[in-house]
């Protein structure tokens, strides 16, 4: 049996459709991503796995249980870490992770071996308000309280959003370690880089589920020939390239132009070189490369 | 139980750690019951006072002296003529007018009756109704010295009727004694509805709400866990309330301590509610704010803290019916001054009852659909 069952979520919120048709299965133990841009429905779909939203139709089960039913079961075995700080600012450290462990009817002492890792570095701070504690602190403190009841699934709502990359990196690497122990970890993330630290991904865009898989393998399935060229002008380059005739799929990618090529492409590849030089456009080499996550999000989302 | 205990304890720590919050708790009751009192007062202090003597008799400047050594008086002088009189009027500059006519003296001597016309300035309904008593009463009052000791039986044989007021249950008719138990009910009501909509507002503008929405706790034990500091905190605010009053005006409660208390409970918890109610509704701490003012402000000029509740229009007498605080305010003055009985604020208590188990329930029904 899966740990997280979704079947044809649904939900509404006036004339906006934020989920449609959402079907997912969450694997007992493993780090599943939720991956896509601001808006595509991943803190509504979180929010229906965590119990405080109702979807319109459709049905989740964790654990075998369902989510609007046995709501209160539910509550007390997952755990969970929303997008925004969220603890009380004027209680210190140590208060907030005593108050939450009681709402749990658990106690900090019984469950410090999954946060000990985390609690150790909390530790020097432990009678600070939590409002005036570092951004990464904060964070810390607040998997802590997320942690404190032993949950058998810990959701993150875009944790590391706003975070410097030395943090990102450190959060990661706790979250793995908390899969270690035997904790299900269900994390969103704007960011596709994050996405290939995941076991699986979903990538979820304008509230439908374009894509479920390793990350690896959605990176072996890309279907085009990817090529990088570097270039001054890549603006002045997006707004000449409809008058390319071959099927290609491009978009900026920092100071790179990523372009995929679809059929014949030893034909597109001079074709392409020669349309650069017909426009006079300044360019460097063009290299074919091996796709990252975020190209094959491009993709799937054209493609879809 | 543990719980709730620790939700008390969590709500007890963030008051006592909120500057502002513990200043409002302690330094608001100080400075209302201070300044309240003083500045809601209806005695007339000072009046002043001019005079058109037509008479120029020994008994007209003597009753014109008389005015001079009352502390309610302050003596303009002599008018002239009565065109400058109403000049002086229009530019507030005196209060009164007394015009005392020709052969007043020799009237009174003559035992004939005389006009004393007094002319108020009533740009302040108020003074110039009180102030009017005053004079009568100076005149009144020198005419009978006079008469007694002239050895004229003038006044006493022809059956003079000398009214004398006694204002029951606030014999010196002192404002403070009205306004001060008003300060009272002020107070419970700011702690039960405002303080309380505050806190809640502001669990959900900075999103702990979510993160106890998750915890498999109740709402109905968060609730009470809210409802039990504030409700305390209230009571506390109550007690120091009585003692202030005790000891800056030297009011004493009249009735049973003991049911006093116990209908301040039940207040406090219709109170509660409609601060929880509130904060249901309201997206945010400013949102709340002007919710509970709004309603405060036609809460209190209803309860009949500056305008007797009787004088209203039927309108206004019914919306005071939804009212909890003319409720209160009834039973407050009826217990503090006037010394009665359970029996008398027995319909008093039974109706914020009734308010309290409305208002509670619609907020937990609120809470519950505003999330689960």
């Amino acid at each position: 049996m899966p740990e997280i069952d979704i079947q044809h979520i649904n939900k509404r919120f006036g004339k906006i459709e934020a989920l449609h048709d959402i079907n997912i299965m969450v694997e007992q133990g493993e780090v599943f991503g939720l991956v896509g841009p601001d808006g595509a429905g991943k803190s509504t779909l979180f929010n229906i796995l965590t119990t405080l939203l109702l979807p319109d139709s459709g049905q989740v089960d964790i654990m075998g249980m369902d989510v609007v039913k046995d709501y209160l079961q539910i509550r007390q075995s997952i755990g969970y870490l929303p997008g925004v700080f969220s603890l009380y600012p004027d209680l210190s450290v140590q208060e907030n992770l005593a108050f939450f462990a009681t709402m749990y009817k658990s106690s900090v002492l019984d469950n410090m071996s999954l946060i000990k890792p985390i609690w150790k570095q909390l530790l020097p701070f432990k009678d600070r308000p939590a409002g005036k504690l570092s951004g990464g602190m904060k964070q810390k403190l607040a998997l802590c309280c997320a942690l404190i009841h032993k949950p058998k699934i810990l959701f993150l709502d875009e944790p590391t959003t706003g975070v410097d990359p030395v943090s990102r990196k450190e959060f990661w690497d706790i979250l793995k370690d908390i899969q270690h122990k035997n904790v299900t970890v269900v994390v969103s993330t704007p960011y596709m880089d994050e996405a290939t630290r995941c076991d699986r991904i979903a990538l979820i865009q304008n509230g439908n589920i374009i894509k479920i898989d390793t990350p690896n393998n959605i990176i072996s399935n890309f279907r085009g020939h990817l090529y990088t060229v570097k270039m001054d002008d890549i603006f002045g380059l997006m707004q000449l390239m409809n008058q390319f005739e071959l099927t290609c799929n491009y978009y900026p990618y920092g100071e790179h132009f990523h372009i995929a090529f679809y059929d014949e492409v030893e034909k597109a590849l001079p074709a392409f070189e020669r349309f650069l030089q017909d426009h006079g456009r300044q360019y460097g080499e063009i290299k074919p490369i091996t796709p990252n996550i975020e190209d094959c999000f491009i993709e799937l989302m054209q493609m879809s | 139980m543990r719980i709730i205990l620790m939700l008390i304890k969590k709500e007890f720590l963030q008051v006592f750690r909120s500057p502002l919050l513990m200043s409002i708790l302690i330094v608001a009751p100080m400075v209302q019951f201070i300044l309240f009192p003083f500045t809601a007062d209806y005695e007339i202090k000072v009046l002043d006072i001019a005079f058109i003597d037509n008479d120029n008799s020994t008994l007209s400047r003597q009753l014109i002296e008389e005015f001079s050594s009352s502390t309610h008086f302050r003596s303009k002088g002599m008018i002239d003529s009565k065109s400058y009189a109403d000049q002086l009027m229009k530019a507030d500059k005196i209060d009164f007018l007394v015009e005392i006519p020709l052969n007043f003296e020799k009237n009174v001597m003559g035992q004939q009756g005389t006009t004393i016309a007094i002319t108020a300035n009533a740009i302040n309904t108020v003074k110039a109704g009180i102030g009017c008593g005053y004079v009568q009463t100076v005149i009144g009052d020198y005419l009978k010295e006079t008469a007694e000791n002239s050895g004229m039986s003038a006044f006493s044989d022809n059956a003079q009727l000398f009214t004398t007021n006694i204002y029951w249950y606030n014999e010196q008719m002192n404002y403070k004694n009205l306004i001060v138990p008003g300060i009272l009910v002020i107070l419970v009501t700011l702690i039960g509805a405002y303080v309380t909509a505050l806190n809640l507002v502001r669990e959900k503008e900075i999103g702990t709400i979510e993160q106890i929405n998750v915890t498999p706790i109740r709402k109905w034990q968060f609730l009470l866990g809210k409802m039990i500091p504030f409700w305390i905190l209230g009571m506390a605010e109550f007690i120091m309330g009585l003692f202030l009053m005790k000891l800056i005006f030297s009011i004493t409660v009249q009735g049973s301590i003991p049911v006093l208390l116990t209908i301040t409970a039940i207040y406090l918890f219709v109170m509660l509610g409609l601060g929880f109610f509130i904060s249901a509704v309201a997206e945010n701490q400013l949102q709340a704010m002007f919710i509970v003012f709004f309603l405060f402000i036609v809460f209190v000029l209803l309860s009949g803290l500056f305008t007797p509740t009787e004088g209203m229009p039927e309108w206004a007498k019914f919306i005071n019916y939804l009212n909890p605080m003319s409720f209160y305010m009834d039973v407050i003055k009826k217990m503090v001054l006037k010394g009665c009985e359970f029996s008398d604020v027995k319909i008093q208590t039974i109706t914020l009852s009734v308010m309290a188990v409305i208002l509670n329930t619609a907020a937990i029904l609120s809470y519950k659909e505003s999330s689960k």
